[in-house]
């Protein structure tokens, strides 16, 4: 049992995990920098990578919506 | 068009992810996309089983270790 939970600890001090929603495959870095921004304000970014134009979000209904309403402002 | 895929982010030393690619390589039903050196995400109902083998591989790894344990 003491080696079972050694093994746990080794793993959870060796990977993180989050579930959500990758966001991907912007139309252009505009789309990314806002849509990646505000995912930030609002709480539900957990990574990104700006160079790829990539990241990750906890929730993704709010960020559908912004896009939604971004969209139609254009 | 921009587009949200539902999965699990991982962060994970290189070692780790390097095992979980190779863990994907059989069958490519782990990974969604390989992001860097250190993150991956993959599929929700995978991690479960990604974990169970992750133990065994380390329970592999660490075996060496265990007989120092033992004599303290």
């Amino acid at each position: 049992v003491v080696d079972q939970i050694r093994l746990w600890q080794l793993e959870n001090e060796r990977m993180r995990t989050a579930a959500g929603f990758l966001f991907k495959d912007f139309d252009t870095p505009d789309e990314y920098a806002a849509l990646s921004g505000y995912a930030d304000e609002i709480g539900v970014l957990v990574w990104r990578n700006d160079r790829k134009k990539v990241f990750f979000a906890s929730k993704f209904e709010q960020l559908r919506d912004y896009l939604k309403s971004r969209k139609k402002a254009e | 068009m921009v587009r949200a895929i539902r999965g699990v982010l991982i962060e994970c030393e290189p070692a780790i992810k390097s095992i979980i690619v190779h863990f994907d390589s059989v069958n490519n039903d782990i990974i969604i996309e390989d992001l860097d050196e250190t993150h991956l995400v993959v599929k929700e109902n995978m991690v479960h089983v990604l974990k169970q083998k992750l133990e065994e591989r380390l329970k592999e790894t660490y075996r060496p270790e265990e007989p120092l344990q033992d004599s303290e």
